[in-house]
């Protein structure tokens, strides 16, 4: 990858990185109510991979979602105003830090482990036979690989050959469980396998490689090949939520390791061997940091739905009026 | 008596039951190195091993599917779902097998199944993560559905659930956990299908549930000092009901407000509501008025979520409109 297109990567991980430190402040603050998933450590994957998706290509995500989210370039705005509950949110503040829709941006996501796998056989089924020129990514954790839902997507996504690309972050950990011990196999892409598709891994603290596997699989899915299952291994560096006891599922030593590993770090090494310089890479951090400020001033500022709203759209007007005399 | 809480109280029953029969085993995501969610099988894993507290993958179904089969051999299993809103996930297993196998044994088969999760809003979880979804299961034949209240309630019927052989839908309510109560420190047991007067009065007889009990207890001591007296009533168990207990309080008050935090529509509160109109017709100065949360998905956030469920406030309000038409 040349030097110019590794430093773009690179800025997008640092805003995704950027990004979920503001969220951990807001956290503390009390700004963000619950369901807040850090995602530092994992920003390889959501860059190389969502990070690819056009605006017209589907994303379903999970409740760890706002490093996908603002990869794939739905506004910061609406993902952090929906964090801290506040109208300006893409479900208007009402769906929270796990889940949450932005239908102009195809963004999806939702908190509940693995459903998201069966939804996106639906978007490739529409995309397929509605002859459209879209794909469809689904990002799942090493957890979500041990529901029942995984196993039924894979099979029917494969009978159907729909253009989807299933992405497993596996980030070694689902809450205390570790992959290790639940997960019966030593890949979770060996289980692609059983469902007669390839079986591919990719590091997923290297930015080069994501982008790459992710590259060369939207292609083969856009080209009718799909679909995909990657697995992408990664580390969740923080705990699942803010404050959970990580101490009964892993060493210090361990996260210290990862810690090592960090697609950012590399990714920056490689950029200044590359003969970039170090105060360019510092200036562009900088700009991240003042645009996430003012971000975060004018997000606090921001209104938060009323009851009214939240009670509109629940049941939309009947399509056959007057059927029904309500009290 | 100590002063304990409800998590705490659920742990001692775990134990107990642990220690007094080897075939009971608890079984869910995070139940071992976690000891749950709310910390209420802590330190378990630790005490009685792998074999009778399990930490299990993602897998409701499996987790759900697993307490049938190992039931069927005599095991008696605790499946803990570990928030309402995944139950949908192991529903299958749920109604279509432990509901029903017993039935289709001629009684030879017993399912002691504990189907243990926790529902309801307060923790500001939104709406994948606060859903009052007991309703389902008071509809199914074959299922056991408990909501206790309160620290005493979560553990005498949780231990006789698990004592019990049939399957048992056991919820609780997450914002419960920390609360505290009395309860006895030798052992005890609350018989399953028993309701319980948690205040007396004479006015309005308020039937509430789960975290609603809490609420109708605080609006019924405001109440008093406006000159209403509120009996409260906890069903504590919704099917089988205790029909008796909630028919005599009716009929002595003459009023009724039934509080869920389920929105009405197709719900509990409609069955509680039914029974009162079928047997205290004659008494009733006027019909039943039910108070529930607003038909909406919960929301996300501090202030909404309270504005939807009902509180002492809200009760307060529905109390006075029954008892003054104001
Ligand atoms: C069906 C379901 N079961 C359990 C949970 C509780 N839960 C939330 S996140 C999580 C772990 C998910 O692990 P993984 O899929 O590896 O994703 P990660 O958290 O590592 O990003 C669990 C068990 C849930 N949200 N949904
Ligand atoms: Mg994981």
């Amino acid at each position: 990858m040349n030097t110019e297109s590794l430093q773009k990567l690179y800025t997008e991980m640092l805003l995704v990185r950027r990004f979920d430190e503001l969220c951990l402040s807001l956290k503390t603050r009390d700004q963000i109510y619950s369901g807040y998933h850090p995602y530092e450590g994992q920003e390889a994957v959501a860059v190389g991979f969502c990070g690819l998706l056009n605006k017209q290509d589907i994303l379903l995500s999970t409740h760890r979602p706002h490093g996908h989210a603002v990869a794939k370039g739905v506004p910061v705005e609406s993902v952090l105003t929906e964090m801290m509950g506040r109208q300006t949110g893409c479900s208007g503040g009402l769906g929270g830090g796990m889940q949450y829709l932005d239908i102009e941006h195809n963004f999806y996501c939702g908190s509940i482990v693995g459903s998201n796998l069966p939804i996106a056989t639906g978007f490739g089924m529409a995309i397929k036979q509605q002859k459209l020129d879209r794909v469809c990514m689904c990002m799942f954790g090493d957890g979500a690989s041990n529901t029942g839902a995984f196993h039924e997507a894979l099979n029917l996504a494969a009978i159907w050959k729909l253009p989807i690309l299933f992405v497993c972050e596996n980030n070694q950990y689902a809450e205390a469980m570790p992959a290790r011990e639940f997960v019966s196999c030593e890949r979770i892409s060996m289980r692609a396998r059983g469902y007669g598709l390839e079986e591919i891994t990719v590091d997923g603290n290297d930015v080069e490689a994501t982008r790459r596997v992710a590259t060369d699989l939207l292609a083969r899915i856009r080209k009718g090949e799909g679909p995909f299952l990657v697995e992408a291994l990664t580390y969740r560096l923080r705990g699942h939520y803010v404050g959970d006891p990580e101490a009964t599922y892993r060493t210090r030593e361990e996260v210290d390791a990862w810690r090592a590993k960090d697609p950012l770090l590399r990714t920056r090494t490689t950029l200044l061997n590359d003969g970039v310089d170090a105060s360019g890479l510092e200036a562009l951090d900088q700009n991240i940091k003042a645009k996430l400020t003012a971000l975060e001033a004018w997000a606090l500022e921001q209104p938060f739905p009323t009851l009214e709203q939240s009670i509109d759209h629940v049941t939309i007007p009947l399509t056959q009026q007057g059927g029904c005399a309500c009290l | 008596m100590s002063v304990i809480t409800y998590g705490e109280a659920i742990r001692q029953a775990y134990r107990e039951e642990m220690l007094r029969d080897k075939n009971v085993c608890l079984m869910g995501e995070d139940v071992g190195r976690w000891g749950s969610l709310y910390r209420s099988s802590k330190g378990l894993l630790e005490e009685f091993g792998p074999e009778q507290v399990k930490d299990t993958p993602i897998s409701e179904a499996a987790i759900a599917g697993c307490a049938v089969g190992c039931a069927a051999l005599g095991m008696r299993p605790i499946a803990e779902i570990m928030y309402i809103d995944f139950i949908t996930i192991a529903m299958d297993v749920m109604v279509n097998h432990a509901a029903k196998w017993p039935q289709l044994s001629n009684g030879k088969l017993k399912l002691p199944i504990v189907f243990k999760t926790q529902g309801g809003a307060g923790r500001r979880n939104s709406s994948q993560h606060s859903q009052s979804l007991e309703n389902w299961f008071v509809n199914v034949p074959g299922l056991i559905v408990v909501m206790p209240a309160t620290p005493y309630d979560v553990k005498g019927l949780l231990k006789s659930a698990i004592r019990d052989d049939n399957p048992v839908v056991f919820i609780e309510h997450k914002a419960l956990y920390f609360e505290k109560g009395e309860v006895p420190d030798e052992e005890y047991l609350i018989p399953l299908g028993k309701a319980e007067v948690k205040r007396a009065g004479t006015d309005v007889t308020i039937i509430a549930t789960s975290w609603m009990v809490l609420f109708a207890l605080k609006a019924a001591a405001q109440l008093q000092q406006e000159g209403i007296s509120c009996e409260v009533v906890d069903p504590r168990t919704l099917w089988p009901l205790d029909k008796q207990t909630l028919v005599q309080s009716v009929k002595k008050t003459g009023l009724c407000l039934v509080v869920t935090e389920a929105p009405e529509e197709g719900g509990w509160s409609g069955e509680a509501s039914s029974v009162i109109h079928e047997h205290c017709f004659s008494t009733l100065k006027k019909p039943v008025k039910r108070h529930c949360s607003i038909r909406t998905g919960i929301p996300y956030g501090p202030v909404l979520e309270r504005q939807i469920v009902p509180g002492d406030e809200s009760i307060m309000k529905a109390v006075r409109e029954l008892v003054k038409g104001v």
